[in-house]
């Protein structure tokens, strides 16, 4: 880039530095070798082969890349690996259970909830979040404000606001099930 | 029970019937491969070094830090790229660019964001950090154009006239003189970016010593990018394959291959490792293609009862300095209303910007904007409602080419909206209408887009498993076209669609349409009908030979049902059939192409959108509060992702509307927004309730389906009601999109 002033030593032929990073994705412990600087979203992407959060701008600006870090949802894209050292992150990967989707899968694909997909698991991940967060009211009004950080640029917003309420339904439904077959 | 092959489709099961998507399941796992998150062994990374200034020359790349970083492999600019062709860039003959100019082609600097320089790294980490340690000096010239909207472009002899892009009928001038009722306005409409959510991405890979060339790309064409780059790397077109099946959207910007990928598939012939290069943001925004600015001066002519006798639409678009792109702002204007003296004409102006494109809806709906406000212009000046004087300038014919429409319902869908709406409770003063704090609009606009057919070829296979295989290069860019080719399928031999597997997006499939100008649906489906029965009619030339299950038996007399072919007695599956003459399949091909039907109707699809804004007039805010509209596309193959693709359209017009804004620095053409957070598109907030209605009228002159296409209608026509509802609510005249809050406030503080 022009005038660009930043200066660093000429390295050359050296290897690339690595840091060691212990944490469970998607219920499974790994343990990997990343460069310090390697992002969440890249190392995801590219080191794991785990293409299912997407990059849509790489700034924290568009929510495609939106994973679960110990339940909340966070952008990947902003996100050193070697930060989530200890955590508990969970991708779309990790959304379906033995071959079950996710409820809230489940409702994305009843309500069409996509088009191209792309912003799709992004737009999965900040919706069990919230759906699994007291602060985030449940109706219409609060759950779009909370689902703003997640863009689509296809346009689908009303049927992914419908699926985030009837998964929210379904879940409750189960809720209540588990809860009676809890009483004698 | 009827031959399904033979029915004409009038009564279908399948077609017609709401089907979850094929691929949904791939999608909503993560499991869809697009073309960015794709690998293979050895693959390099490439990241592309831009220009930071827009107008100047490339002086001096100063490489030696960026060589030395970890994991670098080369950096390739203008002293060292290959010397490649150029793509002839025809549309006749399927090899159109994006942009004609190959990458690092010379010195010169034509726009900001142009590619200097492809680093080349072991990893996506390692490329981008070296990529910005790239320094390249220039010399910077001043005399950039920025826009066409800069203030010193802004008349109506700007930029060039392109002789054959216009259209005269009748004496326009002389009528619009004459007229009682003159409207003559001037509409800027700002450069939009397409922003899908997934960026350009190439993956490409040599194979057999260089000699094929393997390219998967995010791609709405990929025979086009095929062709194109056979003639750039001057290969035989059957020794390049393209390759897309997942797309993260494209909405016009990825019909045409771009510089990027010739980078790509340069650098990795170079190297002889696959190279996979994904776009930043920033790249994909400055040269990736955007929709251009435009000016537009509407002139309408009329009688004191609403009558047109003159339209006069002159428009003038952007295009950069090393392609010509025709942003056909007019090219609805003919057909839309009745009125006997009608001109047309285009302007285009070349300045510093990537390369503009088609977008969504291209020309048509920056023209229906200009054409719909002005309406509401002239029903303001006759006092009349809107609606009315729609109606009573309502074109029964084409009146451009004199044809009859093949099926035309626009007055239905004016009256369905309207009622749904309820804009017969709209009162039509200025400002009438309020609700607490809020000022409510009420504003309409009709809408249309071309209905259009491409040749087409498709392969289906009748498998011994009961399993059914349907293929062609086509792409599904989120429109649900997978969906859709299983449902005909499905259609036509009672197969369930689960049992039936659809390929798509490969130059090695039989040769399929662009996905885009809403064409592909109405291009697709009649080849693979005709694939089906070609394969149905070859199963039951088995069934009947020698040695088969109804051996004997008249092939024309069976019928076919549920998967299976029946005599009337006797019933046997497909797999049956195959699996008694130990066959593992049976092949069918199949073509469709448009034919006599152009000559006797003409084709387009109408809509009505109905819109309500509500104005805080203390913090000048608007927001768009509700939207009715009713569509007349033909029939809806599968009708919630033919609804999903008009709500997306109204979703993308409320941003032409009040958001969309590519903001290039006068001083210098740097584009200053290229990022998802300054570049306003409408987020789940933004979304108003949203009421779309499909009217359910098959075309069946248009194709057996009776599809004409949805991808583009429903974003046209919902600036222009936004614009007209703004009128309503405050009495101001919003001629220039978007419509900001900053426009409301200058407004505010000088009314
Ligand atoms: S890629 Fe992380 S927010 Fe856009
Ligand atoms: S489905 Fe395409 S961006 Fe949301």
């Amino acid at each position: 880039m022009m005038d660009d002033s930043v200066h660093s030593p000429t390295r050359r032929g050296t290897p690339a530095p690595t840091l060691n990073v212990n944490f469970t994705l998607n219920q499974q412990p790994i343990s990997l070798e990343v460069a310090p600087n390697a992002v969440l979203l890249d190392v995801l992407r590219e080191q794991l082969g785990l293409g299912g959060t997407k990059k849509g701008c790489d700034h924290g600006q568009c929510g495609a890349c939106t994973v679960h870090v110990d339940g909340q949802a966070m952008n990947a894209c902003l996100r050193l690996a070697v930060m989530c050292e200890g955590q508990h992150v969970t991708t779309v990967e990790g959304l379906a259970r033995e071959g079950e989707l996710h409820p809230v899968q489940q409702s994305f694909l009843a309500c069409d909830a996509f088009q191209c997909g792309y912003c799709t698991p992004g737009q999965m991940m900040s919706a069990t979040a919230l759906l699994n967060d007291a602060r985030i009211g449940s109706d219409d009004a609060a759950v779009k404000e909370a689902m703003s950080g997640n863009i689509c640029r296809c346009g689908a917003y009303k049927n992914i606001l419908t699926a985030i309420q009837q998964a929210r339904a379904t879940l409750a439904d189960d809720a209540t099930r588990r809860a009676g077959e809890g009483t004698p | 029970m009827n031959d399904l092959t033979q029915s004409t489709l009038a009564q279908p099961k399948v077609v017609g019937q709401r089907t979850p998507r094929i691929d949904g399941e791939f999608k909503l796992t993560g499991r869809a491969g697009y073309t960015g998150e794709l690998s293979v062994e050895g693959m390099l990374y490439g990241y592309p070094v831009a220009a930071s200034i827009a107008h100047g020359t490339l002086e001096r790349l100063e490489l030696d830090e960026a060589l030395a970083m970890p994991g670098v492999v080369d950096i390739f600019h203008h002293a060292n790229f290959p010397r490649l062709h150029r793509s002839p860039n025809s549309m006749g003959h399927g090899d159109q660019v994006s942009e004609v100019r190959l990458p690092f082609e010379d010195e010169r600097i034509y726009y900001h964001g142009q590619y200097v320089a492809l680093v080349v790294a072991e990893s996506f980490a390692q490329a981008r950090a070296a990529a910005q340690r790239v320094v390249a000096r220039y010399r910077q010239e001043t005399g950039a154009i920025s826009s066409l909207l800069d203030g010193a472009h802004d008349s109506h002899t700007e930029g060039e006239l392109l002789e054959d892009s216009g259209t005269t009928r009748g004496d326009p001038e002389a009528a619009f003189a004459g007229a009682a009722v003159q409207i003559d306005a001037v509409y800027h409409i700002a450069a939009e970016s397409h922003l899908q959510m997934e960026m350009h991405a190439t993956l490409a890979e040599w194979r057999d010593d260089g000699s094929r060339l393997v390219v998967h790309e995010s791609s709405q064409g990929v025979f086009y990018q095929r062709n194109a780059m056979a003639r750039i790397f001057d290969l035989a077109q059957e020794n390049i394959e393209v390759i897309s099946h997942y797309i993260g959207s494209g909405f016009g910007n990825k019909l045409f291959m771009w510089p990027h990928a010739v980078a790509a598939a340069g650098a990795a012939r170079e190297l002889g490792r696959p190279l996979k290069l994904v776009l930043p943001r920033a790249q994909d925004m400055t040269g990736g293609g955007n929709r251009p600015a435009s000016r537009q001066r509407l002139r309408l002519g009329a009688d004191r009862d609403g009558r047109l006798n003159a339209v006069i639409h002159d428009s003038t678009t952007e295009t950069s300095l090393v392609d010509r792109y025709v942003d056909a702002c007019g090219s609805a204007t003919p057909s839309f209303y009745a009125c006997d003296n009608l001109a047309v004409s285009q302007r285009i102006l070349a300045l510093n910007h990537g390369t503009p494109c088609p977008m969504r809806a291209p020309g048509e709906v920056s023209g229906i904007f200009a054409l719909e406000t002005a309406m509401d212009e002239l029903a303001v000046a006759l006092a009349m409602d809107p609606v009315e004087l729609r109606l009573r300038n309502y074109a029964h014919e084409d009146p451009e080419s004199g044809l009859p429409w093949s099926s035309k319902q626009l007055d239905k869908c004016l009256h369905s909206a309207a009622e749904r709406f309820g804009w017969a409770q709209r009162d039509p003063g200025i400002g009438a209408m309020r609700d607490g704090d809020e000022i409510i609009g009420y504003g309409m606009a009709a809408c249309t887009w071309f209905a259009g057919r491409q040749p087409c070829q498709a392969r289906v296979e009748l498998r011994a498993d009961g399993t059914l295989f349907a293929a062609c290069g086509t792409q599904d860019i989120g429109t649900g076209t997978y969906t859709i080719v299983a449902q005909t399928v499905a259609e036509l031999t009672g197969v369930a669609v689960a049992d039936i597997e659809v390929k798509l997006g490969e130059t090695s499939l039989p040769t399929g349409p662009l996905s885009g100008g809403s064409m592909a649906t109405a291009t697709t489906l009649p080849a693979v009908a005709a694939a089906v029965r070609d394969a149905l009619s070859a199963l039951k030339e088995v069934a009947t030979g020698h040695g088969g299950v109804f051996a004997g038996v008249d092939a024309d007399s069976l019928t076919v049902a549920e998967g299976a072919l029946s005599d009337g007695e006797r019933s046997h599956s497909f797999a049956e059939v195959l699996e008694a003459m130990r066959l593992s399949s049976v092949n069918g091909q199949g073509s469709s192409a448009p034919g006599e039907e152009k000559k006797q109707y003409s084709f387009r699809s109408f809509g009505a959108h109905f819109v309500e804004v509500r104005v805080d007039p203390s913090i000048s805010r608007v927001r768009v509060a509700r939207v009715v509209s009713s569509m007349d596309i033909g029939r809806a193959i599968n009708p919630p992702t033919a609804r999903n693709q008009v709500e997306g359209g109204i979703v993308m017009g409320i941003g032409m509307g009040l958001f969309e804004k590519l903001d290039y620095d006068p001083r210098d053409a740097r584009l200053i927004n290229a990022n998802v957070a300054d570049y306003i598109v409408p987020v789940h907030a933004d979304i108003p309730e949203i009421d779309v209605e499909l009217l359910d009228y098959p075309d069946f002159k248009f194709n057996e389906f009776g599809a004409r296409g949805v991808g583009e209608i429903g974003l046209t026509g919902i600036a222009p009601a936004i614009s007209n509802a703004l009128y309503h609510a405050t009495g101001k005249r919003y001629r220039d999109l978007p419509v900001t809050i900053e426009a409301l406030l200058a407004d505010h503080a000088s009314g």
